[in-house]
């Protein structure tokens, strides 16, 4: 192999000369210190120096979700140097390139140090630095004209993309001002459908995710109880790499056995016990394969089953809901509160249908059977678990593997280590990823991923991904939904697992209290963009992002107009990026906040406010384990801000204007509106007197600790609480409900989140794991014959880091994995440039030739943005065209149904051999303009 | 003494943590790396393939190349500690070394004129807790560092724990790298003659 651009150390070739030289050094050296002794006559020897610093400051970084504490050596008030800590629980020291170039961003030339308001047209890149005062009242002024003239709706707000941790403020922001539409290019395409089905099918938020400091359970230091971990569509190792990526690679050395579902030969994958290399967009059948099997097989854990889940319930053919004992037994007196219903199953111990109470498994009356179908006065009735049985029985191992592209053996291999079927594990769990978040069957993927948890027992236990944490984990009374909690206090949103009358309760009890609010919150979630047909956007009080779009091209049902943005580059995080291009014109004027200029600021942006980076911001609750740390104020510069800032004292501003009153929720804002109020929260974590007192003593508050036996604590939903029954699970019947009901009430009426007053219905979602084929399907699409899916590279945390010079030294530009068949049919070499094409549009990227992809798969890293505008280019652009994978992405229908999920993977495109785009660099000194030049910049005081 | 990096190939990785955490700690500037991570494979056909990544950095010979190629005697071994060194000021950038060494490890810095390498990180050797930072900041705990001759260091402890998966880069020329790597089987074959596959060769 000799391809010029395949690289081949010729070792062997190569050490010819040296073998020459060496054969001379072998004969007169021997022994190392003879050869070392023509070092005595050399003067001064190697002259590196040690970093020069004068304080080390523990800190913690905010590169990713990952925290892990850090230490920030300084000399003279600049940041000189990073190291790990070696006290961080789950990284142990670790510390990743994301982190290390922090180094360079802090510093970097894109920094913005003072509030900028854009001086010539959109697009030109010209900014007229102004003072905090004009900046908030220039902003303020434009948000009360905006609302003034057109209603709170004109408004609205978007986060996420950029590492953001603004999201419950900008939210907030936006409850504050009355409007609804609050969006973020994560959410519905990135852990929100994990966490809407863990919440209604477990009733808690700790999801399945490793990749968001979720399922630490895995990452245990002393008694790791792990034996089989399942990574499905996730890359711990390069999502987290210090944290979750250290995390596996324990774990691996302990042992413990792993399987890879990922269409791309990921880390993980190259370590697993068992890839699955799937077609993406197909994972939902894979999961009804394993449901099948396992089924089947009788592997799942039947006592688990039958007692702790609702698959042995009685289904109503009608109505699809669980069928209630009192439906079909008008005689029946449950013995169980009302908040806990009994249902309707078929007793093994006397052949009949038979009312099912809640009660501890060994209390219970009957030995329900979880698959049963009969007649009921006339209806065919089916339990929860004959439903998924029946949904899965098409998926055999062999038309699985040829849907999914696998090999039926290899699934089968998979499925068995998981069920632990020929070993006698007791425990494991699914680590599942973002990828079938970004596809519109995120929701039947999550429910599918979490069923599958469930029908194993693998919950609640060591070595299991879902498990509660800490000693308020330990429940006192029947456990309820955990989440939503933002609106409950407004008296929206039913809480799962309270009666129906003590729901309506709370309910009657907030409309005399607050009336007023109570239909306001309630009426802004009905009025949500895109909310009637997608209401699992509630979860986290989100619209749908392709309904904006429209509402501001076509003014339907009404136009929003001012745009308040608090993080990263829109136009690389959001699919078909080039149809939000065209609608920025529609924009009356946009507010943004970031630490850096991006091309999206230079694209959109009419005032921009500096925004402190992760070195300068005092925040907290960065937990590793059962440590939390604190991200400290390490230095300052400029005239920069925490991020909970610039929306707080802008709607003070706006309150100001209105007389003292905001057009939306009172007092609804989250965040502090200054400095002060940001170190005073910080030292109220770790038990401080103040901010002082903690940065004199921090060795003393930092990390604050959690005793490992309060907090490892397993088995909750068993403990007995005061009812006398076990505590159960916060869903509404106690229970887990692998088939997940709580979707079909959602559907008619956005139970519980719209609530009391009901959204209008929409076509029921699914309330278990079933497939779809992708709407762009290689299996038909003749002219785009290659299926596109993409994930992230170990030196960007979304769309960050881009600046960093030394990241993108190592990672230039955009890139696309081709296996090398594919490539060979298109005449493509390794890294050549490849034009990348799909029906919305084209870009350019270099290719990666490796076996490590399907022929009929190409692979991309998301969310490129060169960010390459510079004054020292001669054709100057903002950059987010030529290599941006969001160019050719799927914002259309169909949606997931219930998440509203639009299509960031698994959709199809061609390529051909390309050309390198003339903005572009891709060697290392081409990064010159992004090396960091504010070193000498003075480490100044807090601006408000 | 034998100061050397002991690499553990069934971690690794190839975050590039070692390569940036280097460059900030040696203030290496663009385009100039002390060590590299490249992929070897995947080899095999899909999907029946294996990999692993391959960081390779100055190899700690027992009978260095690179030495006896300098003409200026700027190449030179510490006596005490056995690492390979370099002298800047008798550097005269003449690329002799990079000539002697046949695993590509040094590198011509543009903007200093002379040769640099992997030093274990030198400038620490004076302290009790010296450790490459490389080695403190690997990811996946995949470093080990210390002196071979020294059953109880890290390094040591690795080889030997490692048993028959210690392997070493190829060396037809008697050189003896020091730096060992741990690779078992379960997670590639090593290859003796590996093609590195990268980005920017």
């Amino acid at each position: 192999m000799t391809r010029a651009n395949l690289s081949r150390r010729t070792f062997v070739q190569g050490a010819l000369l040296a073998g020459a030289a060496a054969a001379v050094g072998a004969s007169m050296s021997g022994c190392m210190t003879e050869s070392s002794s023509s070092s005595a006559t050399i003067g001064a020897g190697d002259q590196r120096k040690k970093v020069e610093y004068d304080e080390i400051k523990k800190t913690c970084c905010h590169g990713c979700l990952g925290h892990c504490p850090v230490l920030a050596y300084l000399k003279d008030g600049v940041v000189v140097k990073l190291m790990g800590d070696p006290n961080g629980g789950e990284s142990r020291g670790s510390i990743c390139p994301k982190c290390l170039n922090q180094l360079q961003t802090m510093y970097s030339p894109r920094r913005i140090l003072h509030p900028l308001r854009r001086a010539g047209e959109r697009g030109e890149n010209k900014w007229e630095i102004i003072s905090w005062d004009e900046a908030i009242e220039e902003a303020a002024t434009h948000i009360v004209d905006t609302i003034d003239k057109y209603g709170p709706y004109a408004f609205f707000g978007s986060t996420g993309g950029g590492g953001s941790y603004s999201s419950n403020q900008i939210k907030t922001t936006c409850v504050s001002l009355g409007s609804p539409n609050i969006f973020e290019p994560g959410a519905a395409q990135c852990l929100m459908p994990r966490v809407c089905a863990t919440v209604f099918m477990v009733g808690d938020n700790q999801t399945q995710s490793v990749a968001d400091s979720m399922s630490t359970e895995f990452f245990k230091v002393n008694d790791n109880a792990s034996e089989v971990i399942v990574i499905w569509g996730a890359q711990p190792s390069v999502s987290q790499t210090a944290q979750s990526g250290r995390g596996m690679a324990e774990l691996r050395a302990n042992g413990v056995k792993t399987v890879v579902i990922d269409p791309n030969f990921s880390p993980d994958a190259t370590k697993a016990d068992v890839w699955l290399p799937i077609r993406p967009g197909t994972d939902t059948a894979l999961m009804l394969c394993w449901f099948r099997y396992i089924f089947e097989n009788k592997l799942y854990n039947k006592e688990f089953t039958k007692y702790w889940t609702n698959l042995p319930f009685l289904i109503d053919p009608d109505t699809k809901l669980p069928v209630l004992a009192s439906e079909l037994f008008p005689d029946f007196a449950q013995s169980t509160p009302d908040d806990t219903p009994a249902y309707v199953c078929f007793d093994l111990k006397t052949n009949a249908l038979t009312p099912f109470e809640f009660s501890a498994p060994k209390d219970a009356l009957v030995d329900p059977e979880v698959f049963w179908e009969g007649e009921v006065n006339g209806k065919t009735y089916r339990t929860a678990g004959k439903i998924y049985a029946d949904e899965a029985d098409p998926w055999t191992l062999e038309h699985t593997a040829d849907i999914c592209w696998l090999e039926a053996d290899k699934i089968e291999a998979a499925i068995r280590l998981y069920t632990h079927a020929d070993d006698d594990g007791t425990t494991g769990g699914i680590c599942h990823g973002v990828a079938t978040d970004q596809h519109p069957q995120s929701s039947e993927a999550s429910i599918g991923a979490i069923g599958l948890d469930i029908i194993m027992g693998y919950i609640n236990k060591p070595g299991a991904s879902i498990t509660k944490k800490g000693p308020a984990s330990i429940p006192m009374k029947r456990t309820t939904q955990n989440a939503p909690q933002t609106m409950t206090k407004y008296g929206c949103c039913a809480i799962p697992g309270l009666s129906d009358a003590a729901n309506q309760a709370r309910m009657e009890k907030a409309a005399q209290e607050m009336p007023e609010i109570q239909k306001m919150v309630n009426q802004m979630y009905k009025d949500g963009l895109g909310t009637t047909a997608h209401k699992g956007l509630h979860t986290w009080f989100m619209v749908h992002i392709p309904s904006v779009l429209q509402a501001i091209t076509t003014g339907e049902p009404y136009k929003p107009r001012l745009w308040f943005d608090v993080s990263g580059n829109k136009l690389a995080m959001l699919a078909n990026a080039s149809s939000w291009y065209d609608a920025i014109s529609e924009i009356d004027y946009c507010i943004c906040q970031y630490p850096m200029l991006t091309s999206f600021h230079v694209e959109a942006a009419d005032l921009v406010f500096p925004t402190r980076e992760w070195l300068e911001e005092p925040l907290t609750d960065h937990k590793h384990l059962n440590m939390v740390f604190l991200q400290n104020e390490c230095t300052h510069i400029g005239e920069t801000v925490s991020h909970s800032i610039p929306t707080a004292q802008i709607l003070e501003r706006c309150k100001e204007k209105w007389g003292g009153t905001l057009p939306g929720v009172p007092n609804a804002y989250v965040g502090e509106a200054t400095e002060e109020a940001v170190k005073a929260s910080c030292a109220k974590t770790f038990g401080a007197e103040s901010w002082d007192d903690l940065q004199a003593n921090i060795d003393t508050y930092v990390p604050k600790v959690t005793p490992e036996d309060k907090y490892y604590v397993y088995n909750q939903h068993e403990m007995i609480v005061d009812d006398g029954l076990p505590a159960g699970f916060g869903t509404e019947s106690r229970k887990l409900e692998p088939y997940a009901s709580l979707y079909l009430k959602l559907a008619r009426t956005g139970y519980p989140y719209t609530y009391p007053e009901p959204q209008d219905p929409c076509d029921d979602y699914s309330p278990i794991c079933t497939y779809v084929e992708p709407a762009e399907s290689p299996l038909t699409d003749e002219e785009f014959p290659l299926v596109l899916t993409s994930g992230r590279v170990p030196y960007f945390h979304h769309g960050t880091m881009r600046h960093s010079a030394f990241a993108r030294e190592l990672f230039p530009t955009a890139e696309i994995r081709i296996n090398p068949a594919t490539a060979a049919e298109h005449g493509i070499a390794h890294m050549d440039w490849v034009k990348v094409s799909s029906r919305r549009g084209s870009i350019s990227a270099r290719a990666y030739l490796t076996e490590g992809v399907n022929p009929r798969c190409v692979w991309m890293e998301r969310f490129w943005n060169p960010e390459c505008f510079d004054e020292s280019q001669p054709n100057k652009t903002a950059g987010w065209r030529e290599c941006n994978v969001n160019v050719l992405t799927k914002s259309d229908a169909p949606f997931n149904p219930a998440i509203g999920t639009y299509t960031n993977r698994g959709f199809t495109v061609k390529i051909e051999k390309g050309e390198k785009p003339a903005n572009i660099w891709t060697e290392a000194r081409e990064f010159q303009p992004f090396m960091p030049t504010l070193q000498s910049e003075p480490v100044t005081k807090d601006v408000i | 003494m034998r100061y050397a990096i002991v690499v553990d190939l069934d971690r690794c990785t190839g975050c590039d943590t070692c390569i940036t955490a280097c460059k900030y700690e040696n203030s290496l500037p663009l385009g100039v790396r002390n060590t590299r991570v490249n992929v070897v494979g995947p080899t095999g056909t899909f999907p029946d393939i294996e990999q692993y990544w391959l960081p390779i950095a100055c190899q700690q010979c027992e009978n260095p190349g690179c030495i006896e190629a300098c003409p200026t005697g700027a190449s030179y071994r510490d006596e005490e500690t056995g690492v390979v060194l370099i002298n800047e000021e008798a550097c005269i950038g003449c690329r002799a070394c990079m000539q002697g060494c046949p695993y590509g490890v040094r590198t011509l810095n543009p903007d200093s004129g002379t040769v640099t390498k992997c030093s274990l990180c030198f400038q620490y050797h004076d302290e009790p807790n010296w450790k490459p930072v490389c080695v403190a900041d690997c990811c996946t705990g995949a470093r080990f560092f210390g002196d071979l001759d020294d059953p109880e260091s890290d390094a040591a402890k690795a080889i030997a724990a490692a048993g028959d998966n210690v392997h070493y880069l190829p060396d037809p020329s008697n050189l003896k790298p020091s730096t060992a790597y741990i690779l078992s089987p379960k997670i590639a074959a090593w290859q003796n003659d590996p093609v590195e596959v990268a980005r920017d060769l």
